[in-house]
Order: structure tokens, then sequence, then C-alpha cells
């Protein structure tokens, strides 16, 4: 009986230990927070910043970080490449899907879109997460509420707004649609203006006029974006109430330098209305910097990698000007080439254009022989991978300067290109060309207010302290910059006064191009005014001409507006979602 | 508390059957038996288990195969050993008992373990393979699990040609989406079997079916390999050494592609069909001829197309330190053509080293044994290198107690699984797409990162560099156990035991130049990570016969699971020096630095019970009850039962058959019916809504100074609901052994029916970023048939023969989607657009290949212009079938165009012995399957990379129709590779000689005069050929249960292996 009872005593430990199974079955989720742990106010707030941190279109779950130029925050790809400012870059083949987009040929498979789709869908929800945990927390005063909503509502707006842009066909997503909910297979045919424009102005109600972080949305930036949102519709009378208020406001003005805008050091000036806003050496590897325009840097240049983005030589033409009245020549389709170093190397002599130009020529195209910011004069060749792919210019205005190396760039990995300037998103002089616009298209506009938003704008380009100057010794640029501006400026206001209507919204489109070149706004400007298929055809009939590069590129009126929606969300929603016109 | 209620209940059950059990001891006449025990030739046998039947008294014989034991009068004494008859003969007077044990003409009185204990062959009721360890080592592969391909009926198997990477394994057709991993039990414990000594193995036996595995309950669904370890045996000491040496060359030809002029030449093809003049940063052109020339230097600088002697390439300018200044490398272009892949692929070496020292008396049994492998892959830097110490004891402590262990002590070295040349980060494939007018080198000897307009180099440098990127795995496997006999018919059992693992991780980016001469910084990440894996079983056997004819068999059991680990790592940059030396975290840039770390637990209750009946060896019937309850599901689904029942009749033992046993030895019909459970792999975190935050997701400068605040977001979605994956399996078998084994074999029929399959669907991009979680998906049918032949024998005194053939037939198909839907897309690895040609759709099989159907060429513009409107139609161009038949071809045109699942797949032994001498050779064959070629996919159309012969010499062109590839242009479009088309399809049939061995044993009278016991010596040659239609490397494509058949440049697993090899025991 020994063992007997022994094995009684085995049996009965194993039976007190088990009985407790039901609770060592109950196993929680190391390392992560339950809903719950964040229904308070420092958790909603989390979530909130969560919801701002998606604004550089980097760090979605879905999303490879070294995919993140598809989903880039500053859309240079869909904004600038697609829309005449410049060239994908480096070489044939380099990033193909990034090609076909530049040749108007993606298709519905090409990840990009996806990228995107993801991006601007998860920023959508980090804000519905806000508005459905704020719900069950207790310790929110209504105050608070009631702006953490605006914030959110705002943000949401934003990141639909995207989403609009790109594909204009796409499903509004609210705090209602969940995966408990099982209503996520969701259609694109109602048009989502009217659920944007419904959280802006909850926004606009409720935000204050100065926000406590300057990276938070405030009434302002609400009113700017909701004026965007009218601009994209036509809506001119709408816009323009907005937009007087912002100017009227006087909590904004242009920045004293157009190229502070640009530099990390002077960015956080009353310039900027709605940025995303940027860190580095912050832990996150470069991911907070604009690491969606990591490629972006002239190659074996600066930061070595990778020589995409090049400014296209149909944009830099835009930015001659005339030698007596220091005005651009409107038409289009008669741009004469500034002369480059194309087909040069970089041992063969240039000499820099002597013609007269707009000063921010120069700090928005890197050409050879001027100044690149304070890393010495452009070299041309040696910093192009393959000139006859993307032209013989490098972008600039993502570029930091040498001095700023290791406090505004990352330190970290291949990342040493992921800088702090931040990502402007809307700016004061974007304000004042759209309300130059409203001006002209509103019945009671006044074209002499829109001619002095746009002389406003062309004013500080002119103010001889913000252009670029030549260095005091080329061979060593720490030394600084001498008082030799470093080519031919020439800028003046437009003289007199406005009477042609015409004339006036040629001036104020191509002023949009000379203010916010390279900055992801041209295509989407393009397609708003209906002129995409004319203006884009026209700039690759020239491009074609260099090199043969995008010889078999066509923008097809009515297709290519909109980009092609991603077919795996096609899939996924059982087809409820409708392709784009043109696309298969 | 129905949990609770129920152990209880289990308890009260076991302390009855104790009471009723302790009541029933009977006091019987006790006699002392003893004799000797010798095999066919007269040697003594030791260690012949000599028990009493129905009670569990028990001894073995020792080294003069003597034994003696105290039985009840008018008992039954059995005596049994592996490969041996077991003989059962009753005492009446008889003290002295000696006799002959016979050596097994079949292998139906064979001994195999099975779930929770052990059964005769003939008893077994279940679909069981049985593989024998001699069959598993033929395939040096190193790890078990590769080594199971074609051993057994049922069992899928796709290698990997990476040392240490993992298999596919999948038992009965693919019964999920995500992990058909069968369960590994291990000396009754669940482990991993690759991390075994194969030489360890003492039998290996594969539970197929409900019969056989339910008793698994919720992991069983997948079906269990069963795997013993080696035990000491009573008598001598024995020491046997075993050993290969190998030696593997890779394949000759690597990749098919054209060598710098032609490439040159298929640029401009391209170019002049694309209308693009005929200007390269690289290639000059000779006006008036078109010819290109090709360059001297493809890089100084950052500038390419250079010519011999151009001052930009003077050796002076050269520097690669970017200490010393602005990176300024120097490449001279390979005219002649680098052989990317032998560059890569270098000849091997592996050794494989055991010795085992095994032993016992009547009380205590040990073996220990020692084995060191350091198997060689042939590309650069891949290796498994492994050190196994085993130690395998058991003690009769009492007369009736026995306590054992059963451990296995592992040390295992690879690269880290983040290096480059690991499949999974798509090193190997980057090898296809090197440029051959590269060279490895620049002028220096230096990596260097790309040159304008041709590519990137194959990595040959990263390769070499993740030298210093390693990954280790220490390991405790085995468990402890006592087992005790009491009240004549009952053993009670208790085992502890699992895995306690601790690993450790490097990996070193030394900073490397990029294209045009930057360097990137350099970059260390480390990591450790601990964790265990253990169960506690507990069952309680109560076996007896009643009158003479009816045999029952109680097993009544618990378990608990408990899974627990946690991992550190820490990471930076910025290092001053790459010196392997100095590259340590605390010398990195401390802006760069990261650290982490993250822990995972899950646990799991059960509850089970078999019933095993037979009458007179004819009817057998076997049912099986398990209870299970999973902490990876929501309170709601936690709990399973799973049922199960099996017959077996002997139809041999029936009277009328008597007639046939001339001929007819065993004919068994076999049935089961069962349900079984799966967890699928889910997470245990599953059921939760999961947020967090980390710097580059969810952190923000919100305050503009360039400092983050930290945020927010959802990581997981959660779903509650999640519960079991049930199969219900049947299952129809025949064994049958025909003239003294002439001919035997084992036909099985089945059915497995998998509802609420668990998987994450990936779920619309509308719902944010927070990855799904595993839901009941859906349902899948899979149903086949598998073979076993077999036929041994000798034709003449010294020649005997063994052969074997295995046949696995499945056909898979999914029945139902749930979430209203009727298909999901799988993504794996392949590139765009190939990573997407996998689809999961109802009616068919799981990871079908879906897309456009290529019918033709658009061969004229009138062509184009007659056809449906089509997305970049031009001549030329790939004509899509119009799947609807609505004149455009759209994204409802895709069709199923192809199956990565085998019709049939083939697993041949021939092994023949002639006096000493024995030859061995093994053949695998996969019949009937599709491959999606996507090295074909990149390099038959036009690119900065490689390119192939295919597109120079065969695409369309207006006077060459009759082509296999599109007409070569420069840009991509929908009419050529942009979407998933059936371009790349392939037959990936193939007929393989796995192995071919030739051994030599010295003759006993040697081996006696040296006093050893064996002396072998072998020759071995693995992957002699592979037949088969495929143009890639090698059809045998690795990847995941619903994404495979995809050949993303894979590391081919048909190189040829040389080996040699010596067994020793004394």
């Amino acid at each position: 009986m020994k063992i007997h009872t022994i094995l009684l005593k085995t049996i009965t430990g194993a039976a007190i230990f088990f009985s407790c199974s039901k609770s060592v079955l109950d196993k929680p989720a190391p390392g992560w927070l339950n809903p719950q742990d964040l229904t308070n106010k420092t958790g909603v707030d989390g979530l909130l910043i969560g919801a701002y941190s998606l604004l550089d279109g980097v760090g979605s779950i879905n999303v490879a970080i070294n995919d993140s130029w598809q989903s880039a925050g500053s859309n240079w790809v869909y904004g600038s490449v697609c829309g005449t400012e410049a060239h994908k870059g480096s070489s044939e083949g380099d990033q193909p899907d990034m090609g076909s987009l530049e040749e108007f040929k993606a298709t519905s498979f090409n990840p990009s879109m996806a990228g995107k789709w993801a991006t601007v869908y998860d920023g959508v929800q980090r804000c519905n997460d806000v508005l459905r945990i704020m719900r069950l927390a207790t310790d929110i005063k209504p105050a608070d509420t009631v702006e953490i909503r605006s914030e959110a509502l705002f943000l949401r707006a934003h990141y639909h707004f995207e989403a609009k842009k790109i594909w204009n066909h796409v499903p509004f997503v609210d705090e209602s649609v969940t995966y408990d909910a099982g209503n996520y297979k969701m259609s694109n045919e109602a048009d989502i203006w009217p659920h944007i424009e419904d959280d802006l102005e909850y926004a606009i109600a409720h935000l204050p006029g100065v926000a406590k972080d300057i990276g938070r949305a405030n009434h302002y930036s609400a009113e700017a974006l909701l004026a965007k949102v009218y601009m994209f519709q036509g809506k001119y009378d709408s816009a323009k109430t907005l937009l007087t208020d912002i100017i009227s406001s006087g909590h904004y003005q242009l920045s004293p330098h157009y190229g502070d805008n640009f530099n990390a050091e002077k960015q956080n000036n009353q310039e900027n209305i709605f940025v995303a806003e940027t860190s580095v050496n912050d832990g996150s590897g470069g991911m907070n910097g604009n690491y969606g325009d990591i490629f972006n840097y002239p190659n074996s240049g600066p930061v070595g990698c990778c020589g995409f983005f090049q400014p296209s030589q149909f944009m830099v033409n835009h930015f001659k000007t005339d030698p007596v009245s220091g005005l651009p020549n409107l038409d289009e389709n008669n741009l004469t080439d500034i002369p480059s170093d194309y087909g040069k190397t970089s041992g063969d002599a240039f000499t820099p254009y002597a013609g007269t130009v707009d000063p921010r020529l120069d700090w928005t195209v890197g050409r050879r022989g001027i100044p690149y910011l304070d890393w010495g004069l452009h070299p041309g060749a040696d910093w192009i991978v393959d000139q006859s792919t993307g032209g013989p210019y490098s972008p600039i205005k993502n570029m930091y300067y040498k001095s700023q190396q290791g406090i505004y760039s990352d330190r970290q990995g291949w990342t040493a290109a992921s800088n702090a300037i931040h990502i402007g998103l809307i700016r004061y002089a974007d304000v004042l060309l759209w309300a130059a616009e409203a001006e002209v298209f509103t019945q009671n506009g006044s074209l002499a207010k829109a001619q002095e938003y746009v002389n406003q704008v062309r004013m500080r380009a002119a103010d001889p302290g913000g252009w670029v100057y030549q260095y005091k010794n080329a061979q060593d640029p720490s030394q600084g910059f001498s008082d030799t501006p470093a080519a031919n400026y020439k800028i003046n206001p437009y003289p007199g006064v406005w009477t042609d209507p015409l004339m006036a919204i040629q001036a104020i489109r191509y002023e949009r191009m000379l203010e916010l070149g390279m900055e992801g706004h041209r295509f989407f400007d393009l397609v708003r005014w209906g002129i995409a298929a004319n203006s884009i055809n026209t700039y690759l009939s020239k491009e074609k001409s260099i090199s043969g590069y995008l010889s078999k590129s066509v923008f097809v009126a009515g297709k290519n507006e909109y980009f092609p929606i991603p077919q795996s969300e096609i899939d996924k929603s059982d087809h409820l979602l409708i392709q784009n016109h043109g696309y298969f | 508390m129905p949990c609770c209620l129920t152990i209880c209940k289990t308890f009260i059950l076991f302390f009855l059957i104790i009471l009723v059990s302790a009541t029933e001891c009977q006091i019987l006449g006790q006699q002392k038996v003893a004799g000797v025990v010798s095999d066919n030739d007269g040697s003594p046998l030791y260690g012949v288990t000599v028990s009493i039947k129905g009670i569990s008294t028990a001894t073995r014989t020792d080294s003069s195969g003597a034994y003696s034991i105290t039985a009840p009068s008018g008992s039954s004494i059995l005596f049994s050993y592996v490969g041996h008859e077991t003989r059962e003969i009753k005492i009446s007077n008889n003290f002295q008992l000696s006799l002959v044990l016979p050596t097994l003409v079949t292998n139906l009185s064979e001994v195999v373990v099975t779930a929770y204990g052990s059964e005769q062959v003939k008893d077994i009721t279940g679909a069981v393979s049985i593989v024998k360890p001699k069959e598993l080592t033929a395939v040096p592969a190193g790890q078990v699990e590769p080594m199971l391909q074609g051993r057994a009926a049922g069992v899928n198997v796709i290698t990997q040609a990476t040392p240490g990477a993992p298999t596919l394994i999948s038992i009965h057709g693919f019964g999920n989406f995500g992990l058909v991993t069968p369960l590994y039990i291990i000396d009754g414990t669940p482990g991993n079997i690759n991390d075994l000594n194969p030489d360890d193995i003492e039998s290996l036996q594969v539970l197929k079916d409900a019969g056989s595995a339910a008793i698994y309950g919720v992991r069983g669904a997948n079906g269990a390999i069963v795997v013993t370890t080696r035990k000491g045996k009573p008598g001598n000491a024995t020491i046997t050494f075993e050993n290969y040496l190998g030696y593997q060359v890779p394949l000759s030809k690597g990749y098919d592609v054209l060598n710098p002029t032609e490439s040159a030449e298929a640029t401009w093809q391209a170019y002049t069909n694309s209308g693009i003049p005929l200007v390269h940063p690289q290639y000059k052109n000779t006006p008036g001829s078109n010819i290109p020339i090709l360059p001297y230097y493809v890089l100084a600088g950052s500038q390419g197309g250079l010519a011999e002697g151009d001052p930009a390439a003077d050796p002076k300018l050269y520097n690669a330190d970017p200490l010393a200044g602005p990176i300024y490398q120097i490449v001279k272009a390979n005219q002649a053509g680098t052989d990317w892949f032998h560059q890569l692929y270098s000849p091997a070496f592996s050794q494989n080293y055991t010795l085992t020292a095994s032993g016992g008396g009547d009380k205590n049994r040990y073996l220990f044994s020692l084995g060191y492998m350091n198997q060689e892959g042939t590309l650069i830097n891949t290796y498994l290198k492994r050190f196994t110490v085993r130690i395998n004891t058991e003690f009769n402590i009492l007369k009736n107690i026995r306590i054992g262990e059963n451990l296995e002590l592992l040390s295992k070295e690879t690269p880290d699984e983040d290096a480059p040349e690991n499949p999974g980060t798509g090193g190997s494939a980057s090898i296809s797409l090197a440029n051959p007018i590269l060279p490895p080198y620049d002028i220096e000897g230096n990596q260097y990162g790309g040159v304008p307009g041709l590519g990137p180099p194959a990595p040959v440098f990263a390769y070499l560099d993740s030298r210093n990127s390693k990954r280790f795995n220490w390991a405790a496997l085995g468990n402890v156990y006592a087992e005790v006999d009491f009240a004549s018919h009952f053993t009670f059992r208790t085992s502890f035991g699992g895995t306690f693992n601790y690993n450790y991780y490097y990996v070193y980016q030394p900073s490397f130049p990029s294209l045009g001469g930057s360097a990137t910084a350099n970059s260390l990440t480390e990591g450790s990570g601990y964790g265990h894996n253990w169960s506690w079983q507990n069952t309680l056997l109560f076996q007896k016969t009643f009158h003479e004819d009816n045999q029952v068999k109680l097993l009544i059991g618990t378990e608990f699971i408990d899974n627990y680990g946690r991992n550190l790592s820490g990471s930076g940059g910025g290092f001053y020096s790459n010196a392997p030396n100095y590259t340590y975290l605390s010398n990195s840039d401390p802006a760069t630095r990261n650290t982490s770390s993250s822990a995972f637990t899950s646990s799991l209750y059960s509850l089970f019970g078999r019933l095993d009946y037979g009458f007179r060896d004819k009817y057998l019937f076997g049912a099986t009850l398990r209870r299970d309850g999973s902490s990876v599901f929501g309170p709601e689904n936690r709990y399973g039962l799973f049922p199960s029942v099996s017959a077996a009749w002997r139809i041999t033992k029936e009277d009328f058959a008597r007639a046939t046993t001339t001929w007819l030895n065993d004919l068994k019909l076999r049935g089961s019916w069962g349900k079984l459970g799966f967890d699928g792999n889910t997470p245990a975190s599953n059921q939760y809504n999961l947020y967090g935050g980390n710097p580059g997701s969810t952190f923000y400068d919100i305050s503009g100074t360039n400092t983050i605040v930290q945020g927010f977001t959802a990581f997981s979605q959660g779903n509650p609901h999640t519960g079991w994956q049930t199969d219900i399996q049947t299952d129809i078998g025949l064994d049958g052994i025909l003239w003294n084994s002439k001919l035997s074999f084992s036909i099985d029929f089945w059915l497995k029916k998998s509802t609420g399959l668990l998987y994450p669907l990936g779920l619309p991009y509308v719902l944010g970023g927070a990855a799904s979680p595993y839901a009941n998906v859906g349902d899948i049918e899979n149903k086949g048939f598998d073979l076993l032949l077999g036929s041994k024998g000798r034709i003449s005194r010294d020649l005997k023969f063994d052969v074997s053939a295995t046949v696995s037939v499945y056909r898979n198909k999914i029945m139902k989607l749930n979430d209203g839907t009727d298909y999901f897309d799988q993504t794996g690895n392949g590139g765009a657009p190939n990573s997407r040609i996998a689809r999961n759709a109802v009616g068919h099989p799981v990871g079908s290949f879906y897309g456009y159907k290529i019918i033709g060429f658009f061969n004229s513009a009138d062509d184009v212009i007659k056809s449906p409107y089509q997305d970049g139609a031009a001549p030329g161009e790939f004509k899509y079938l119009d799947a609807n038949k609505d004149d455009s071809i759209n994204d409802m045109d895709r069709v199923f165009f192809g199956d990565p699942n085998p019709k049939f797949t083939l697993g041949l032994n021939i092994g023949l012995s002639y006096k000493n001498f024995d030859f061995s050779t093994f053949f695998y064959g996969v019949f009937g399957n599709d491959v999606i070629n996507t090295v074909k996919a990149s390099t038959d159309f036009f690119g900065g990379s490689a390119m192939s012969k295919t597109l120079l010499y065969d695409s369309w062109t207006p006077s060459h129709q009759n082509a296999k590839v599109s007409i070569n242009e420069t840009s991509p479009s929908f009419s050529n590779t942009l979407p998933p088309n059936s371009y790349p399809l392939e037959d990936g049939s193939y007929f393989r000689n796995k192995s071919m061995i030739l051994g030599y044993t010295l003759p006993r009278n040697t081996l006696q005069k040296i006093h050893m016991k064996q002396i072998r010596i072998y020759v071995q040659v693995t992957n002699l050929f592979t037949i088969t239609k495929y143009t890639g490397l090698d059809p045998e494509t690795s990847g995941t249960a619903s994404f495979f058949g995809i050949d993303g440049g894979n590391y081919p697993n048909n190189q040829k292996q040389w080996l040699m090899g010596l067994n020793v025991s004394f």
C-alpha cells in the first residue's frame, strides 16, 4: 500500500495544481496595452500623437520601410514626378514601379498604390481610435474632449483628402468602421467631399487660434485645409471667405527669406500653417525624419545615395525671367531651355547660364556650378546617376546643410540622409496663391487683390537677403558666402493693375510652380484646374526630346487624372470598390 | 466551473479504478522460471524482454542471454525483442525454459511506439507509417525533417538547400493556410525533431489518421510524428562510432544569362524597339553600324562607360576609405563576363561524427552519445554546426518502479537568419540578377555598391562579411519520468519534460559603398532570448486479458503544457572601425542605439482517455476522447472535445482464411474516424486588441523641437471568438503480407475535412494598420491515398534484396471561406508581381496560381484592333485570355492557370546485399505540379541587370512571331510584366536519385579476431541526377503552406555530394 500512498499524493498534488486550470489558461499579452489601458487623458493624448505621427507618411505597419517613397507625406512621386516638375531619376530600371508611375503606365498591381492606400487609411483609423477610445475615458474634461475631437477630425480630413486627390473614388471611413462591426467591405461610390467638409467644419468651430504645441492643428490650419478642399471642388466663394479670414487674422506671414522654409534651423517660422514635424536621432532610426524622401539626394554627393527626384528641364525653364521686367514668360508652350550641362562630364568645362532667372530657382533645383547649400558647388554629372534618364539636375529643398550634419540629420545606418527638414503641407504662400485664384474666380473678386497676393509672394522672393550667393571660397564653402549672387537673378512684382482675368489666372498658376516647385503639389493642381492632360503632354513632348526617355509615355485624358485603386483592395472588398476609369 | 468539474470527475474515476484494482489483488502460487534465449544461429540474445502476461512483472536477459523470473503458476511468459518474433509460452511445471527467438520475417510483432504508449504492429488500428532509422540517415541532410522525404506514404516534404533551413512538411495534404507542420513527440514529450542528432533515433512513426493521432487532440490535426531515441540494452557495454565526410559540388551550370557583349546587344535591341536613341551611361554606340561598344571601366568615381586610359580612372584617384576623404572607386568591366553563380557557390565539405556508449544490467540501462556535425552549404557562408550530447538512462528502483530520463544537450551555430545568404532575405535571388559585365571586386579588390545603368553586383562581400553574423542556440531537450506498476494490471506514469532553450545572435553590417561610391554607415544588432516549452503528463494504464480472448487496454491521462519566452536585443551604428574586435555596442554612437525586449506566453491543459479492445487478435477496436483547453483562445471557445474510433479486422485470423496462410501471411482491414483539433499556431495574444507604440511608427515631434513624444496605435486586432480548427478524418486501410514478405503492401484511402481553418485573413486597409487576427476563416477538404509496397527476400544464398515504394496522392480543395468572401490572396516572396500570384479560392486548391493567362502575342497592329481591348496592347506584346468574353481585358479576366500541388509523389528505395556488400539507392519523384519561375520572369525581360538568352534570341519580332517572350522593350507594361500572368509558369515535375550507397561490412570472423562487433565502410553519392523539364536551377522550391511552388531564385537543392562513411562498434 506504500506505493498507493505515493500515488495518492501525486495525484492529489496534480489535482490541486490543475484545479485552477481555468486561471492558468488566462494569459495576458506581454508587452502590450489593452484598449482599456488607454481610456484616460494620457492614453487618448498618446493615440492622438500616434495619429499625427503618420503625417510624414512613414511608419504604417503595412508598408515596408524601404518602400516609404510610396506613401511619403511629401507626395514627391505623385505630386511632382507625375506633375511635370521632376523625373524619378537614378537610372532606368531602378525602382521600376516608380518608373511606371512616371511613364503613366502604372497598373492597379503597382505596389505603391497599396502602400499609399494603407498609410492614409492607417492615418484615418488612428484618428478614429482616438474618438472610439475617448468615449470610454472618464477623466477627460468636456473642453478637452472637444479639442481632442477637433484635432482628430482635422487629421482624419487630411488623410481622407490625401486619398481623395489621388484616387477620387474612395470610401469615407468613420469611427463606426471596425473589425468587430464587420462593416469593412466598403464601396467607393459616394463622394466623400461632404464628409471631409463636415470634419473640418467641426474642427474650425472648436479649435483655438493658437494651439498648445506648434505641431498641432488650430483654427486657422483647419480653415486653410477646408479652403484647400473647396479649391479642389472649385467652390471659390467658400474658399475665399476662409482664406480672407486667415490672411486678415495676421497670425501668419511669409518668412523673411524663401530658403528658410527648407532649412531645419529656421523652419519654425510664421509661414507654417500645416506641416509634418520631423525629428532625427530620436531612436527611430531616421523614420521620423523625411524618410519618404530618403532616395532624393545627389548620388555620390553629400550623403551618397541615391540620385532620385531630379528636377525636369521643363520646370527649370519656367524660372527664366525677362531681363528687363523680371517677369516670367507665361506661355508654357514656348519655353526655351536654360542651357544645362547635359552630356558633359564634371571634368568638362561649363559655365552656368548667365541669363536672368528667378532667384527661387537655386532653392528649388541643384544645378552645375551653383552653390549647393554649404556643400560646395554642384559638380554636375558626378552627382547624377544617368543623365539620359533623369536629366542633369538634383533636388535641394529636402537637403540639409553640412553645418547641421548630425544635428538635423540622422546618424544611424544608411538613413544618414534622413533629416529634420519638415514636410510642408500648407504654408502661407500657398494660402496667398489660393486666395489670388479665388479672387479671380469669384463674382465679387478683385483682380487687384489677386495681383497683390501674387506680388506679395514675388516680393519676398525678390528680397536679395534671401538669394543664393557665391562662396567666399569655392574650395572651402565653410568660409561662408560672398556678396555676389550665385546667378543673374532678376525678379519683379507684376506691375500696374491686372485687368485680364485669363492672364491673371495664367500668372497665378505659373507662380505656383515657381513658389511651390518640388513640393508635391503640381500634379494635383493641374488636375483640379482641368488642364492636366494638356500640360503633362506638353511636358512629355518637351522632355522626351532630350534623351528619348519617356518617349512612349502619354497622359490619357479621363484616365490619368487619378491613379489606379490597388487591385488587392478591390479584391479584399469583394469588388465593392470600383476601379477608376481606364484602369484594368 | 465546467473545467474544474471535469477534473474532479476524472480524479474520482482514477481513485475508483485504484480502489477496485487494489481489492482485486490476488495471491497465487508463485514459481521461479529461468533459462537462456538465443538467436536463430544459437548466439545468445541480450536484452530480451521477459514478462508475465497479464501482470506487469518483467525482466530482461543478460549478456549471456540468461534470465530468471518469478511467475504465478499457470501464467504465460512473453518473450519479446526488437526484430525478432515474440513468443508466448505457458508455464506448467517447467522451471527451466530456454528457447530460440527467430528473426522476424514480418514486422507484425514488432513493438512500435505510438501515442502515449506502444503497441505491436499487428494491433495497430490507425494509419501509421514506420520509418527505419537507416532509411532516414541514408540522406545526409543533417536534420531529420528533410530526411523524411519520400520515406512515408502520405507525408509531403519540400526541403531547402540552406543548411539548417526549415522544411515544409505536411501529412495528408495541406489542411490549412498556415502551419501544416505535424506534432513531434520525442520520447513522449513534444519537441522539435530538427534539433535531434539523427544518429540517436531508434524508431520513428508517422501517425497519419484520427485513429492514431486523435489522442493528441488539439495538436493532432496535422498528424503526429513519434520519435524514440536509442536506449541502452542490458549486457556488455557497446561502443559505436559513426562518421561520414562529404564533399558537395555546386551545379556545373548556373543561370543562363547573356554575356556582356550580348547584353549590350540586347540593350540596343530594346532601345531600338522602344524608339530611344542609343545613348547609355555605359555603352557607346558605333555610329553607322549601331554596334554597342563595351566600356573598359564601368565605374570611376561616379562615372561609368569609360574607355581604357581615361584620366578619370587614374588609380591615383582611388580611395575606398571614408575617413580618408570622398570615396572614389574604380571598377573595371569584365568583358568576358563574370560567372556569378560560381563566384558564390563553391564546393563545400561536411562532416558528421557520433560516438555512442551504451549498456546496462538488470536494474539499470544507460546510453551516452556524443555527436558533432559541421555541414557546409555550397553558397558562401552557409553552414550548420551542431554539437549534441545525449544521456538516456533508466533505473528499476524497486521491482515495480522505474525512473528514467532522456536528455539531449544541444549547441548549434548557424549564420544569423538576417544574414544575406538566408533565403528569407532574398540573398540567393540577387545572384540570378547580377550583371555579368560587373566584376566581383573593384581594382583594389574592394567591394563596390553598383555602377550606373547596370544594376548591382551580387553581394559577394556582403556574404563574406556575414561571417561576423552568427546565431547560437543552446538547448536541453528531454524528459524525466517515473513508472509504477501496481495491482497487477495498472501502470501509472508521470513525465515532466520539454525544451529549455537559450539563443544568442549578432549581425554586423559593415559600412559598404553604394552606387557611385559613397559609404553607408555600419551597424550591429545583438540579442538573445530564452524560453521554455515544458509539458507535464500523467497517465494511468490498465491492461488486462479477460477470459483469454478479451484484451483490454484503458489509458487515461492529463497533460499540461506551458510556453514562455523572453527576448532582448540592442543595436547601434556609427562604429569608428569595422574590425570585428572593435564592433561592440558600447563603441557605437549613442544616438544610434536602440534596445527592445519582448515576451510570449501560452498554455494548454488537456484530459484524455483511450480504450483498446481486442478479441482473439482478430477484431480490434480503439476509441479515444480528449478535451483540451488552450490559452490562445478566448474564454468562449477555449475548450474543445475531440473523439475518435478505429477498428481493424485481421482477416487472416478467421477460420475461413486459414487455407490461405501458406501464401497470405497477414491481411488486415482497418478503418478509423475521428475529430481532431488544431490551434493553428495562433499567437497567444490573438484574443486581444493590442496597442503600443514605438519611435518610428507612433512617436511624434509635436513641439517641433527635434524631439519626440510618445504616441500609441493599435498593432493587432483581437478576435475573442476565434476557436479550434477541427479536422474530421476518415481513413480506410488494408495491410497485407504475402509469401513471407516477398510482397507486402499497405494502402490507405483517406478523407480529411477541415473546418474553421485558423488563419489571419488580410483585412482591407480601411481598417488601419493593426495586424489581422487569426480567425476561423474557412473549410478545406483533402482526400487521397497512400500506398506502400515492399518486397524482400533472397535471390540466391548470398544475394538479398529489399525494395519498397511509397506513393502519396492527395487532392486539396477549399470548400468554403467565411467572411462573405470566396477567395483571398496570398503574398510571399518572389518580387512584384509574382509575390501576389497565389490565390486561395473556393473550389480550388490552396495556393493556386492566379492571374492573366497568356494565349499568344499580338502579331500586328491589325491584330491589336481586332482583339479585345487590352491596356498596353501593341504588336509583340502578350495577348491575354478574355475569360468573361466582354471584349475587354480587365481584372475579371484573371483565371486560375496553375496548381503547385503535385498529382502524386513517389519514393522508391532499392536495397541489395551480396555477402558483405550492401547497396541501396533512393529515388524521389514529384509529378504534375506547377512552378512559378520568377528568375525567368525577371531575366527574360529587359532590365539593367542580368538578361537571359531567351530575351535576345527568342523574343518577339515582326519576323520572329513564334517567340517565347514578348518584344524586347525598355519599359514594362500591363501587357508584359506588370500584372501577375502565366509567363513564368512551368511544369515542376521531377524525378531524382537522392542517394546511392555502397557499403562493405567486415566478416564476423575477422571482427572476432580484432574484438570488434561491427565495422562497415561505405561510399555514397547524393543527387546523382534529376530528370525534369523545368528550366530553372531546381524545381524543388520552398515556401509556406499556402504560398509554395514559387522559385524566387532559390538556393538549388539538387547539388551532388560525395560521401565516405564509417560505422564501427565494439
